[in-house]
């Protein structure tokens, strides 16, 4: 029992002196805030650490440029999650414990986000997370921010654009992980109401050697369209043997603007040829408008920075990434408003640099924003994925939209679908 | 019912390549008593050679051959200047099967610093689609099941029919008095491990064949299948683990068109404990342990 106590104490102290020295550390507040993207940069998903840190250069590029926040610079820090809920905890806990000014953190995505989003919220760093896990829409995490749909929502979305395409009859196909079956509550809520058939339903594992079974399945149910979320790979694999199967013929896709990624273009493609996924692929995910001044700002800064100009034209067509960048400007203008770089002060005033008020000044970028504060105004952040209204659990999910590659891997806008719909669906 | 058969065709053309590995896998277990976990990371370097072959102009069959030769190449330099001598120091084999563990990963994070991430291909080269007996097949996977057939008929020839398999034989089932009888034992394994490492090459060839993509994770995935049909077969025993690589491909593909496909992988580890609960020496059992080739 003395020991049981005695082993408690110790990690009561550990932990104590653990927030403490975060808490010394933040006060002494010299040299740059640290955003940690918390993202797989190793293994299979690394590719998913390169799209997501993107965001984090830009805003970083445009927020240093306009001389930072109390002096402050800002720095991108890759905090590699692994893509692996276990591996993550060890990676992400050194770096709580030793990123010097970890102020805020982005990414945070849906492999691991059950480990990672309980370490980061306790250690009371406002985190911007770009995963659609449907178990965080009623989130009590007081530092949890999302300013992306649920995957729930984004099924929903598929059916409301497979039903705007005229496709009635789908087959869906979603991977065995949290993110792809994630989607599935929102496609059955749907179908109902759009007068939908689903001719099909299947969960298949990933990399599998063959899908030659599943794929003549999918066959025999003879459907208009492939409701569809899988990795890359198995995606490619699957294509490969319906197109063998199916005398060269395909359906078309309707999948998650998660794919909209140079990995998935190039495997899709060599798999079953580039006229495929630039005409029958289409990848469903939150919109944002591409004509506002705070999107001109975003593709510029997306374009200037060495990190980001490669994949610059892709990522700005997504919605994650956009939201990011939103993200880390709406805290960095929270931190201006709070008059503290602190977590733990500058977290209650992320929702009133979005709210409208009487008065306030409607700013697109942290420039513009910080020499508003700086004039005495109030202001009101509206940035790439539009005007924010944060509901009481910290969820924004906005409009959707369909997207298709282009031959050259970028992307191109084909659709909107209202979020008022996709509720509608889902209610 | 011809989703059926089509399954079972699917499944013998999955079965061809799981055969393939888990041959070699259960030749280099036999000769050797090593679990080599690095089989998998061999398997994907094999393909991404199969990539550069065919890159350099090569036919993919050509390419399926050279490749398979260069990781049998590998494996015998692999064996003798790291494996070998980890026995001969009396390294346990848990230790041996970390250090596999360990040499995979190292290899596979190799690959992926080398060739990237991203998706590779050899392009299309599955070829026409065929009905064979209710079945359908591409030519490409008509082509691997007649490289397996031949593999493992050259084989069975090797061990029953020459001088050379008898040494092997007697090599696996005692080394101590297969040298005191005058067989050069090293130079034996060294030809196993090139017999069992091309097979590895071939089958890791094979799957990228298969898969129409493939990255570095490719062998890594399909090792515990292959390891399902070896232990299927009985280890050590590579006309068992012919036999587990057809069952083990089968009964995927069939869970995949009757059933969930989400589960069709784990019936096969299913098949595999029930096999282990009523005949633990695998599907030849008792009977043919005094037969076996290998072991």
């Amino acid at each position: 029992m003395v020991a049981i106590a005695g082993g408690a104490l110790a990690v009561l102290t550990v932990g104590a002196a653990s927030t403490a020295a975060r808490t010394t550390l933040a006060q002494a507040q010299s040299g740059p805030i640290s955003i940690g993207v918390v993202a797989p940069f190793t293994g299979p998903a690394a590719e998913f650490g390169t799209l997501i840190s993107a965001p984090c250069y830009a805003a970083t590029l445009l927020i240093n440029k306009a001389g930072g926040v109390m002096g402050h610079t800002f720095n991108c820090v890759p905090v590699d999650d692994t893509g692996d809920a276990a591996d993550a905890v060890p990676n992400v806990e050194r770096a709580i414990a030793t990123v010097p000014n970890f102020d805020m953190a982005i990414g945070l995505e849906s492999n691991t986000a059950a480990t990672t989003v309980p370490l980061v919220n306790r250690a009371r760093i406002p985190l911007i997370t770009t995963n659609g896990l449907v178990a965080y829409d009623k989130t009590k995490d007081k530092y949890f921010w999302r300013l992306t749909p649920a995957d729930n929502a984004n099924g929903a979305a598929f059916m409301a654009f497979a039903a705007e395409r005229g496709l009635k009859r789908v087959a869906i196909i979603f991977e065995n992980n949290i993110t792809a079956t994630g989607n599935l509550p929102g496609v059955l809520a749907a179908v109902p109401k759009l007068h939908q058939t689903i001719a099909l339903n299947l969960t298949i594992p990933a990399d599998a050697a063959s899908y030659s079974s599943v794929v003549e399945r999918v066959i025999a149910a003879k459907p208009q369209a492939l409701i569809f979320s899988a990795d890359p790979q198995s995606t490619a694999t699957f294509l490969s043997e319906y197109s063998q199967l199916n005398s060269g013929k395909l359906p078309v896709m309707i999948t998650a603007t998660d794919s909209l990624t140079p990995d998935f273009f190039n495997a899709v493609t060599k798999a079953v040829g580039v006229g495929y996924i630039t005409h029958k692929v289409f990848l469903v995910g939150s919109y944002f408008a591409n004509n506002t001044p705070a999107f001109y700002s975003y593709s510029k800064a997306m374009y200037a920075d060495p990190h980001t100009k490669k994949i610059a034209s892709v990522i700005t067509t997504v919605g994650p990434p956009a939201s990011a960048f939103d993200g880390i400007n709406i805290a960095a203008l929270a931190m201006l408003e709070s008059h503290s770089t602190l977590g733990p002060v500058y977290n209650s005033w992320i929702t009133k640099v979005v709210a409208a008020s009487p008065g306030a000044q409607v700013v697109h970028t942290f420039a513009a924003g910080k020499a508003a504060l700086a004039a005495g105004r109030k202001i009101q952040f509206v940035g790439v994925v539009g005007a924010v209204t944060f509901n009481k659990y910290h969820n924004f999910a906005g409009e959707f939209a369909a997207t298709v590659f282009r031959p050259n891997k970028s992307a191109v806008r084909v659709a909107i679908i209202s979020g008022s719909e996709v509720s509608q669906l889902l209610g | 019912m011809s989703l059926l058969i089509d399954a079972i065709g699917f499944g013998i053309a999955s079965g061809a390549v799981l055969a393939l590995g888990a041959v070699g896998f259960t030749v280099q277990f036999g000769i050797s008593s090593i679990l080599n976990i690095t089989y998998g990371s061999l398997m994907t370097l094999a393909a991404y050679f199969g990539l550069l072959l065919v890159g350099a102009g090569l036919s993919i069959w050509l390419a399926l051959a050279v490749g398979a030769l260069m990781v049998g190449l590998i494996s015998v330099v692999f064996h003798r200047v790291l494996l070998g001598p980890m026995v001969k120091r009396g390294i346990r084999p848990f230790g041996l099967i970390v250090v596999t563990v360990a040499c995979g990963i190292v290899l596979q994070y190799i690959v992926v610093a080398v060739v990237g991430p991203t998706a590779q291909s050899y392009g299309n080269v599955s070829g026409a689609t065929l009905r064979f007996l209710g079945m359908t097949f591409t030519t490409a996977q008509l082509v691997i099941i007649a490289i397996t057939a031949s593999l493992m008929l050259a084989l069975h020839l090797l061990l029953t029919r020459t001088k050379l398999g008898r040494a092997m034989r007697a090599t696996s089932a005692n080394r101590t008095l297969a040298q005191s009888c005058g067989i050069a034992t090293d130079r034996i394994s060294d030809v196993a491990w090139l017999i069992s490492g091309s097979l590895c090459g071939a089958a890791g060839v094979a799957l990228a064949i298969t898969v129409a993509t493939f990255d570095f994770t490719l062998g890594s995935v399909f090792l515990v299948p292959m390891i399902a049909a070896a232990v299927l077969g009985g280890v050590g025993q590579p006309y068992g683990a012919m036999l587990g690589g057809l069952v083990v491909g089968i009964s995927t593909q069939v869970a995949g068109a009757l059933w969930n496909p989400a589960y069709q992988d784990v019936i096969a580890l299913v098949i595999l404990i029930a096999m282990l609960l009523l005949r633990p020496r695998g599907f030849f059992g008792a009977a043919w342990s005094s037969r076996r080739l290998l072991a």
